[in-house]
């Protein structure tokens, strides 16, 4: 994958356009967040059979100097192409951009992407309209994703950013400089866990998972912990038998990682563990006995009063001073609950 | 409920969506994110494909609705001004391929807070005029940031959707339908499924170098900044293994204690209107003796009967209040005793195994 590649930047001359309306080709470093290159999948699963690569456009962030683009999210974009000619549905663009844009204030258009990796005169023409003044993103540079998706082959991701190339004015049109750029995939905290469920599907046949609950989440966690501490030992094991060599680096590493478990006194721990469990299990019981309660109480509201009477008032007072007791409010309630329903009836 | 197609009993959703919903969730935490999903349905089994969130519109600031803090992304499946656009949107995701077909909503929830008037009646409002087979999907941001996803799909009981039609919500109504508050909702078990294309790139992001034997590291420092030490290791997410317990604790009782409060307001208004009633009915009843004794003097007196039903245009009985603000409140607080019980479960297993482990005599006994 790209992401291991690494980069030189060069200045070079621009080549002959006006002065002041040529982007930057400062380097910029492109993040890309995951619902941006899922989404670019999608889309291109979902090209028409006929369409050799799609397109769409890349929306994110700038960071405040240029120098860094987050990707956040992409949508589609249609066209066609034959061999001498290309065709853009520019309006889509630019309704689908305003569309997105009610939504999302905060992201701008930061270039476009492409499902194969071939940069060729219709690449540079697209770009040259996404970087361009106007509807593109001057003065910054736009920045061009390729994912290869082609089949049995590693998903290749490359990041572009192009510099105007071309003697005259005419050949600079339709054409661009691609300049690598570094990228990398992001992901924040929060989507640890909804990736964590996605890749739980990557081995199953049918590409699909259920998903955890926190016990089963911390079932699989912890197994995957034990694998961890068994392949751990393993090597230390071969270490020791003289089978793998040895590594100063590794043991210290080890060394340092066992030295993080706590020293602490047993009675603290006792004492510690005595008490958290007891609070867990208390909010957990309150939590079940207010649940009871309320739903006893609405019960009782609406429930209908088959004997009627004087006996009924008085066996529903009974029942809520016995359980008065235990939950103060509640019982006290439903007896005025009781006494009102009375007096309608 | 139209029951000449099967009834959906699942809800399939792709991984972007999955992706698109959490990023949406999470950019917009704590105020709630609303939008819309889109996809098929397949025997029952809806797919949701592709989703895009809801502009946040400026609603008017009503004056009679000032103790529900005013959230324009909670209303917003509903507002008008979404409905076209998400027309638009649905319009535009057909022009390049995408299943165009509006199968619902999603919101996000912090620990479980969702069961309110929004979503009954944004879930309303898209079964009963958008398409009866629709899903509201809520993901818990709090939940899945403690490391494990929570995302569920909801829709309303068909029984539920009848009272609500006709807002019976009177004790009587209730006796008479046994509507409980278990349901309000029904749930659907929710499946993450992913498309080829995914599963090979999270299967090429798993393992980014391992084609050759890596040299042993050098040195410590090497080791630390090498590939393997921050390698972008999808599963698992040890998040799980956290030990914080009290931050949940609190807040889910802060919750519990926010839905008493509300439950005693209820039963307050619910014995205000009964003390009313019996007021009112007490002064009936006086009026009624009244006549009738008037009617007898004048019976005596052979001068002509005053009407005796005239009470119903003199005295007014009030209101009932709805039932239906408790029902709510009751299925939030199972929602969040459950909520509980699950961490509870997980908590007390994480921390016999601490314990286990720290005093190791303990487990040798």
């Amino acid at each position: 994958m790209a992401d291991t590649d690494s980069f030189v930047h060069l200045a070079r001359p621009l080549g002959p356009v006006a002065v002041g309306s040529a982007p930057t080709t400062a380097p910029v470093n492109v993040v890309i967040q995951p619902q941006a290159l899922f989404s670019i999948l999608d889309h291109s699963l979902r090209r028409n059979a006929d369409q050799e690569r799609v397109i769409g456009t890349l929306l994110g962030t700038r960071s405040e100097d240029g120098t860094e683009v987050e990707i956040r999210s992409t949508f589609a974009v249609g066209h066609t192409e034959t061999t001498d000619q290309v065709e853009v549905d520019m309006e889509y663009q630019k309704q689908m951009l305003a569309l997105h844009l009610k939504a999302n204030p905060r992201e701008v258009l930061v270039g476009w992407y492409a499902t194969s990796s071939e940069l060729n005169t219709f690449s540079a023409l697209i770009q040259n309209f996404y970087s361009g003044q106007g509807d593109g993103t001057w003065p910054h540079p736009a920045v061009h994703l390729t994912v290869s998706t082609e089949a049995g082959k590693d998903i290749e991701t490359r990041a572009y950013i192009s510099a105007p190339v071309g003697v005259t004015a005419e050949r600079a049109a339709d054409s661009a400089a691609f300049i690598p750029v570094p990228y990398e995939i992001r992901y924040g905290e929060a989507e640890k866990s909804g990736l964590e469920s996605i890749a739980a599907a990557r081995d199953a046949e049918e590409r699909s998972a259920n998903i955890f609950t926190d016990i089963e989440a911390l079932e699989r966690a912890i197994e995957e912990v034990l694998g961890m501490i068994d392949r751990v030992s393993r090597y230390v094991e071969s270490v020791i038998d003289e089978e793998a060599p040895a590594s100063t680096a590794l043991g210290q590493y080890l060394l340092n990682t066992l030295a993080l478990a706590p020293k602490v006194e047993p009675a603290d721990i006792e004492r510690d563990f005595n008490n958290h469990i007891q609070d867990v299990l208390v909010v957990s019981y309150l939590a079940n006995t207010i649940r009871t309660q309320m739903e006893l109480s609405n019960r009782l509201a609406t429930a209908q009063l088959t004997l009627g009477g004087e006996g009924s008032g008085e066996s529903g007072a009974q029942r809520g001073g016995q359980r008065g007791g235990k939950g103060g409010r509640g019982g006290q309630q439903r007896n005025q609950e009781r006494g009102g329903e009375e007096a309608r009836a | 409920m139209a029951e000449k197609e099967v009834p959906l009993t699942a809800v399939k959703v792709e991984a972007l969506v999955v992706m698109k919903i959490i990023k949406h969730g999470s950019q917009s935490f704590p105020t709630t994110a609303t939008g819309s999903i889109v996809g098929m349905d397949v025997n029952g089994t809806l797919e949701i494909t592709n989703s895009f969130p809801f502009p946040v519109v400026e609603m008017p600031a009503e004056s009679h609705f000032d103790n529900a803090a005013p959230n324009p992304a909670a209303a917003a499946p509903r507002a008008k001004a979404n409905a076209v656009y998400q027309a638009e949107m649905v319009r535009m995701l057909r022009e390049v391929n995408v299943d165009a077909n509006n199968v619902g909503w999603y919101t996000s929830a912090n620990m479980g807070n969702f069961v309110n008037m929004n979503v009954i009646e944004n879930q309303f409002f898209y079964q009963k005029e958008m398409n009866e087979r629709t899903v509201a999907l809520v993901h818990d941001v709090s939940r899945s940031a403690q490391g494990s996803l929570s995302l569920r799909a909801f829709r309303l009981s068909p029984k539920f959707m009848t009272a609500f039609k006709e807002n019976k919500f009177t004790s009587e109504e209730l006796q008479k339908s046994n509507l409980r508050y278990q349901d309000i909702f029904v749930e659907l078990p929710v499946e993450i499924h992913n498309s080829h294309l995914i599963t090979s790139f999270i299967h090429q992001l798993q393992s980014p170098i391992q084609s050759a034997p890596t040299e042993l590291p050098t040195s410590l420092s090497a080791l630390e900044s090498g590939p393997f030490a921050k390698s972008s290791v999808l599963a698992p997410n040890f998040d799980n293994l956290s030990l914080s317990i009290d931050p949940f604790l609190e807040k889910n009782c802060d919750l519990l204690l926010d839905s008493i409060e509300v439950h005693h307001t209820e039963t307050n208004n619910f014995q205000y209107y009964q003390r009313s009633l019996a007021r009112e009915q007490a002064k009936i009843t006086a009026w009624q003796n009244k006549r009738k004794t008037e009617n007898a003097n004048r019976a005596t007196l052979k001068q002509p009967l005053l009407p005796e039903d005239e009470w119903q245009r003199l005295f007014k009985l009030p209101q009932e209040p709805s039932r239906l603000d408790s029902m709510l409140n009751s299925r939030q607080v199972e929602q969040y005793a459950r909520q509980v019980d699950s961490f509870v479960a997980s908590t007390t297993g994480k921390m016999f195994a601490v314990k286990g482990n720290l005093l190791p005599g303990e487990t040798a006994k």
